[in-house]
């Protein structure tokens, strides 16, 4: 019987074979049940080497995993076996040197089948000494491993194939221990530059003087895993904001053997979030001014209703006095010009109310709700004097609600009325027409009079502030009327509009909301 | 037996100050009349500290004509001090007389209990006629209230 290093044959053999009866009863000691047991092993490439590596003996697992019939083979050298690169090398001659010298040689590498085809092999040679410790071959068994082999490879380049993420992993001192094409391509450096170096190079020195490296590794190790994002450094220096995920491996004992790690460059999305929260810095500070320029304008026309008008009742008032106490006594062009300045004052009253008007339309939070159009335009035509009133004419379909609000919806009728019965042609009796009718989802409301138009080159004009078309003594006012109607309609969401053609009169339109 | 009437103008413009005066005294001058020109004298005049502590010659008024813009204290402040003094004293009844009428003013002040409120007209004609109306309704139709405290 051969003596060999059987143990190291022990380990290898399937477990069932290694279970039961086979170190017990001593009839199983005997070369023909081992020859027997040999035979059976399929899985196996089971034979036997001369000192020299030729071939002596031969199973059924060395001939379904090599292609090879004992006939072939036997008496061939196991070179054979190898692909020319070990060849070159003289492998096969190194692993007999191995073998011979410290008892046992473990590999794993390619190795050819017959048909030239490769196969992943895990061998295994084991010296047999005679008696007197002699060298008197090898034992050889070998495993076919291909499958394993090719999953690996196609994992391994699975992995290597990322680019959008930096996938590696660290031994359990933090050194890079493999490198993927993501990891290239996001920290700038080449696998073999980087394996073996600490991946705390990878810290902004902020983040290494505070320890986060290890800190990572710490919480990794003890949580199994660690996940962050953070800005890295690259290899040029430049910085990147990255999301992180730290994952322990351990072996089968519970040993921690490294970490994985993967990394994503997410600066865009940084960016983007910075960029969205300064905008929204921005716009809350631009709120905040706005809100204060409206408090500040509110100030100023508070102050312009009391201030600016102190002074003009004091004017009015005592004009007032000299007229009352001494206007008999008085030449009559000193009273005429006495009566000048209170219509001065008066005007100057009026234009103050419009500018307050105006400018309080654009600060006041409205309050939309449901107006009934026929009483707003009744509202409006009971504000104009009596004599005019009669030359306005309403049509109005039933039921006309509006979004708007009141007061503002019945000052802007009420302007608009006033404008088309003021611009009368010289001697003509005004002649108004209202009406108001549905339009899809808006109510439409025409104020339309017979009178001197506006030439199309102005009628953009008419709505801005103080635009007038004529001298106050023509047709008076403050300019301001259809500037709060522009806006008092803006406002409440709806449209203004004008059609007209000098001297044939004009006609606004309001569109709002139906409500 | 019916006393003389006392009316407190709060105002601190001169020229308006005159121009009420003047209409109130074209009412028929049948009450007393006493003005001043700030807020924080308002409040002194009422609590009776120096220099008015004697109500022989500052008397406690029957109506108060209380613009808002003010000097130092606004006429809400003399309104809400007042009210919140003790009875009697915070019976005075108080009419706002003033530049603005904005909503916002008109509601603060009847929210701290004012009597009334009237806007400052822009034409003399208009503030007699306004002035006359006041005075006949809170100085002739009006009843007033105890005003005096019963420690004086």
């Amino acid at each position: 019987m051969l003596i060999a290093d059987f143990e190291q044959f022990e380990v290898l053999l399937p477990s069932s074979i290694r279970r039961g009866s086979f170190n017990a009863g001593t009839a199983l000691h005997s070369e023909h049940v081992f020859r027997i047991l040999i035979d059976s092993v399929r899985d196996y490439a089971i034979f036997l080497l001369t000192p020299e590596g030729d071939i002596c003996s031969w199973n059924p697992g060395a001939e379904r995993i090599k292609g090879y019939k004992p006939h072939e083979i036997i008496g061939k050298n196991f070179r054979l076996f190898y692909p020319p690169e070990d060849l070159a090398t003289d492998k096969p001659g190194h692993e007999l040197k191995v073998a011979a010298e410290l008892g046992s040689f473990e590999d794993e590498g390619w190795r050819l089948r017959k048909d030239g085809s490769r196969f992943w092999a895990n061998v295994l040679i084991a010296r047999i000494l005679d008696e007197s410790g002699n060298l008197i071959g090898f034992g050889k068994i070998t495993r076919d491993l291909t499958e394993r082999k090719e999953a690996e490879l196609q994992y391994r380049r699975l992995i290597e194939g990322v680019t959008d993420y930096a996938i590696y992993s660290l031994d359990p001192h933090g050194r890079v221990t493999s490198w993927n094409s993501g990891a290239k391509r996001l920290k700038g450096y080449e696998a073999e530059e980087i394996i073996g170096q600490n991946f705390s190079k990878f810290y902004t020195p902020e983040d290494v003087a505070a320890n986060l490296p290890d800190r990572i590794l710490e919480t990794a190790a003890r949580e199994g895993h660690y996940e962050a994002e953070g800005w890295r450094v690259r290899k040029d220096g430049g910085r990147f904001w990255s999301s992180v995920v730290v994952t322990s491996i351990r072996d089968e004992a519970g040993t921690l053997v490294g970490f994985s790690k993967i990394t994503r460059d997410v600066t865009d999305r940084k960016n983007l979030l910075d960029q969205l929260q300064q905008h929204s810095r921005e716009l809350e500070l631009r709120i905040k001014e706005r809100e204060q320029t409206n408090a500040d304008l509110e100030a100023f026309s508070y102050s312009v209703s009391h201030d600016l008008r102190a002074p003009l009742r004091a004017i009015e008032g005592f004009t007032d006095i000299i007229l009352q106490d001494f206007g008999v006594e008085l030449p009559s062009e000193v009273k005429e010009s006495l009566q000048q300045i209170i219509a001065a004052t008066s005007r100057m009253n009026e234009l103050v109310q419009d500018l307050l008007n105006y400018s309080r339309l654009s600060r006041i939070e409205l309050k939309l709700e449901s107006v009934n159009v026929k009483s707003a335009i009744r509202d409006a035509c009971n504000e104009l004097d009596r004599d005019v009133r009669s030359r306005v004419s309403v049509s109005v379909e039933p039921n006309l609600m509006v979004r708007a609000q009141s007061a503002i919806l019945r000052q802007v009728l009420s302007n608009l009325l006033n404008n088309a019965v003021k611009f009368t042609k010289p001697g003509m009796p005004p002649s108004v027409e209202v009406a108001a009718y549905r339009q899809r989802d808006y109510i439409q409301i025409d104020i339309s009079d017979q009178g001197i138009g506006i030439a199309l080159q102005h009628q953009e004009r008419v709505f801005q502030v103080f635009e007038r078309l004529h001298n106050a003594e023509e047709y008076p006012g403050t300019g301001i009327g259809l500037a709060i109607v522009k806006r008092g309609i803006t406002r409440m969401r709806g449209i203004v509009s004008l059609r007209s053609e000098l001297g044939k009169g004009s006609t606004f339109e309001i569109r709002l909301p139906s409500a | 037996m019916s006393t003389q009437r006392n009316l407190l103008l709060v105002e601190d413009e001169g020229s308006d100050a005159l121009l009420i005066k003047r209409a109130l005294e074209k009412t028929g001058a049948d009450f007393n009349l006493s003005r001043l020109k700030h807020g924080e004298e308002a409040i002194d005049y009422l609590s009776g500290v120096a220099p008015f502590d004697d109500r022989e010659t500052h008397p406690l008024p029957d109506v108060i004509l209380l613009d808002i813009k003010l000097p130092r204290r606004t006429g809400f402040e003399v309104l809400e001090w007042l009210r919140s003094q003790p009875a009697g004293l915070s019976r005075i009844p108080v009419v706002m007389l003033t530049s603005s009428g904005q909503a916002v003013d008109v509601n603060r002040a009847y929210d701290l209990h004012a009597n009334g409120y009237l806007t400052k007209p822009d034409t003399a004609h208009a503030l007699q006629e306004m002035l006359l109306d006041f005075k006949k309704y809170w100085l002739q139709w009006n009843e007033q209230p105890e005003t005096r405290l019963e420690a004086d």
